[in-house]
């Protein structure tokens, strides 16, 4: 066991840093700050991970054959705690690269992978998850969006909810049922549907935690070609979950929590505000609470690094991000004081974007009961 | 020592209940958030029921129980101001009323008509010309502007009264908005299924929805006894803190058991849950 970087692994964080540096604007702290996806930073993202590409940053650590560089998990781990670090510019294309293509990889065609891989790593597409129905939240199980096989394509019917980036989505990753709904996990298929298609009708969803934040997403008798499922018919639920474990510690959120203190000292410094006493320790606790989920994180992504299959060990991660993402989103309110309350302030954009991270990708209950059933060895509750 | 309501009480409660019935609620604020975020209808019933006087004519107690009652049925007014700080400091003035710290947004500042402004050991009453407030946009369930805080008539030494009255205000409010949330959510958890049960059925839901409880009844308890005994000093600080502890906690509780349903505005939850953050944040370090 060792806790230090390799000279490669340093240097590349350097790269990283003057990149960033020279091509983040003036204002970017500004632009940045109601989180990747808000429109003030859709265009410049886009622009953003075209370069990135360019350069072979976007998905280093993908195989040669699909646009990528073989790179180890240790430099994609870097590549998000930078990004991230500096409020993720790459915007909503961080889904695409933590767990569309890994799952792209592992279960799609060759013509799937062919297409979808080289767009994902040129950094031109974006895509939304469509998995959470009105009925089937933390029971996804029970999904009941609808396709029924007729001749070579599907039609599907139904709903999702919650979708998240789906206004610049160019395709959906979805789960629908092909079978009785009795049947649970094992009668769900997953079909890459092109937002395009007729019959799809995305609204937005009015919310407290900001503009554009999730979406309805309406299925009315959409056609969507047998040769877009992935995977085999009703083997949906493995991929799912495939997918979800490398959503769930994805991101280093804890980076830019971390950043987020420094923003708030700086900001309440400014202010003329002395951070003593209790707020002192506050900011120290939540600090250390970054650090934890860090070095969680990073547990995570070694096992990854010695191609080991995951484990509990993400749950318990996600647990330690979401807790240390709340923690500084209470403390940008707390030290932003009344100020902080408007819209737009740094105390209101990081609390805001703090709310939802128990809920998100699956929310902190069901991690703690997969961490007590896996982790722990305990019984299910009866 | 006596938790039971006098029949004065109970009439004031009952009457207070039917009121905001009728004027108040989740819905009526998801109107009036939509617009102002200034309810005139609801000030205007209140006035008339002759509840502004409460303080004068019956007790603080129970201008504190109205005061928490509105806050539980979302009601958007600023009847804590006018009920029981104004009062406390011996003045018959102009409602609306807003309280000011000198500095920053000021809750319900687009609509007051008076202000009173804290400031140091003073307190300054000033009118409010139209045109004066600047209004702010939040998400923090209240409407806020911004407001000039110099000049007025100056009431010197009525400083600490004052802060310690609109500790116990805001304590109160807390109390009636972890009510709000305390009974909307856990109306929500028995009837949201998922894997084939109520949520509220799973015992890391009961667990906390129970700790939820000790948080909103402590806080109810300290700020009623912190008024009754007129807002000393000690009861004052001790009825903020456990109350804004609460507010942060509770806030994070029956969000996450909400869902992502609990974020958007066609659910009721952020009425109440919103303005916690709010009133816990509004006399922070002071
Ligand atoms: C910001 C945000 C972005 C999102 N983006 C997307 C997206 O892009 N695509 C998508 O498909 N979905 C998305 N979601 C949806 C997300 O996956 C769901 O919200 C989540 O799975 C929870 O489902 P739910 O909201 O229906 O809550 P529910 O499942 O109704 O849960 C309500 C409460 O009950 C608890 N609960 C449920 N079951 C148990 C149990 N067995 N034991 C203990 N407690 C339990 C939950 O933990 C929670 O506290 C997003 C959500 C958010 C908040």
């Amino acid at each position: 066991m060792e806790f230090g970087w390799s000279e490669n692994e340093r240097s590349y964080r350097n790269q990283l840093r003057e990149f960033l540096a020279a091509e983040l604007p003036g204002n970017w702290n500004e632009m940045s700050k109601d989180g990747p996806g808000s429109d003030a930073q859709a265009a410049f993202s886009q622009a953003f991970c075209g370069k990135l590409a360019a350069r072979g940053w976007l998905t280093p650590h993908w195989p040669k054959e699909y646009g990528g560089h073989d790179a180890p998990a240790w430099q994609h781990a870097i590549l998000s705690e930078e990004m991230w670090a500096h409020g993720e510019p790459r915007g909503p294309q961080y889904m695409n690269v933590n767990w569309l293509g890994p799952t792209l990889m592992r279960y799609g065609s060759d013509e799937q992978k062919r297409f979808h891989l080289a767009r994902i790593s040129r950094g031109d597409v974006l895509w939304c998850q469509g998995f959470s129905e009105p009925n089937a939240g933390s029971d996804l199980a029970s999904l009941s969006t609808r396709a029924e096989r007729v001749g070579d394509s599907y039609a599907v019917n139904g709903q999702k909810v919650w979708t998240s980036y789906c206004k610049n989505a160019e395709f959906c990753f979805l789960l629908v049922r092909t079978d009785k709904i009795e049947t649970r996990h094992k009668g769900i298929t997953v079909l890459l549907v092109p937002m395009n298609t007729p019959g799809i009708e995305v609204r937005e969803i009015d919310t407290v935690l900001g503009d554009r934040y999730f979406h309805e997403v309406f299925f009315t008798d959409v056609r969507v070609p047998v040769s877009a499922r992935l995977g085999a018919e009703n083997d949906g639920w493995g991929i799912a979950m495939y997918a979800l474990q490398y959503e769930r510690i994805g991101l280093p959120r804890y980076a830019r929590s971390a950043r987020t203190l420094e923003l708030i000292v700086a900001d309440a410094k400014s202010n003329g505000r002395v951070i003593d006493g209790a707020f002192k320790e506050k900011l120290v606790a939540a600090r250390a609470m970054c650090e934890a989920a860090r070095i969680l994180y990073y547990r995570v992504i070694d096992q990854r690094a010695h191609n080991q299959p995951p484990t509990a060990d993400s749950n318990v991660a996600r647990l330690a991000l979401t807790a240390a993402d709340r923690a500084v989103g209470d403390l940008a309110l707390e030290l932003g004081g009344p100020a902080a309350l408007l819209y737009g302030s740094l105390g209101d954009g990081n609390f805001r974007a703090a709310m939802p991270a128990g809920v998100a990708t699956g929310t902190s209950e069901i991690n703690a009961n997969l961490v007590a059933q896996r982790w722990l060895g305990l019984p299910r509750e009866a | 020592m006596d938790f039971t309501l006098t029949e004065t009480q109970q009439s004031i409660v009952d009457s207070a209940a039917k009121l905001l019935t009728k004027h108040a609620g989740p819905k009526r604020a998801r109107q009036v958030l939509a617009t102002s975020g200034y309810d005139p209808e609801l000030a205007s019933a209140l006035r008339e029921a002759g509840f502004l006087s409460l303080m004068k004519e019956t007790g603080a107690l129970e201008a504190a129980m109205v005061t928490e009652a509105i806050s539980a049925r979302a009601g958007l007014v600023h009847f804590g101001a006018a009920a029981m700080v104004a009062p406390a400091l011996g003045m018959e003035i102009d409602e609306p009323v807003a309280l000011s710290r000198q500095r920053g947004p000021v809750r319900y500042g687009a609509s007051a008509k008076t202000l009173l402004i804290l400031d140091g050991a003073d307190v300054r009453v000033r009118r409010v010309d139209s045109g004066e407030a600047r209004p702010m946009r939040s998400n923090f369930g209240f409407p806020f502007a911004e407001l000039p805080a110099d000049g007025g008539e100056r009431l010197s030494g009525a400083g600490a009264k004052m802060r310690a009255w609109w500790r116990v205000v805001l304590a109160v409010e807390i109390a009636g908005a972890l009510r709000g949330c305390l009974t909307f959510t856990t109306d929500y958890v028995k009837e949201r299924r998922q894997f084939g049960r109520a949520i509220g059925s799973f015992q890391a839901i009961q667990h906390r929805l129970a700790d939820c409880v000790v948080l909103t009844e402590a806080s109810r308890w300290l700020a009623y006894e912190a008024a009754f005994q007129g807002a000393p000093d000690d009861g004052a600080e001790v009825a903020i803190s456990y109350a804004a502890a609460a507010a942060r906690r509770v806030f994070h509780e029956v969000h996450q058991m909400n869902g992502a349903i609990g974020f958007t505005r066609e659910h009721d939850l952020h009425v109440w849950s919103m303005r916690l953050q709010a009133l816990a944040l509004e006399m922070g370090g002071a």
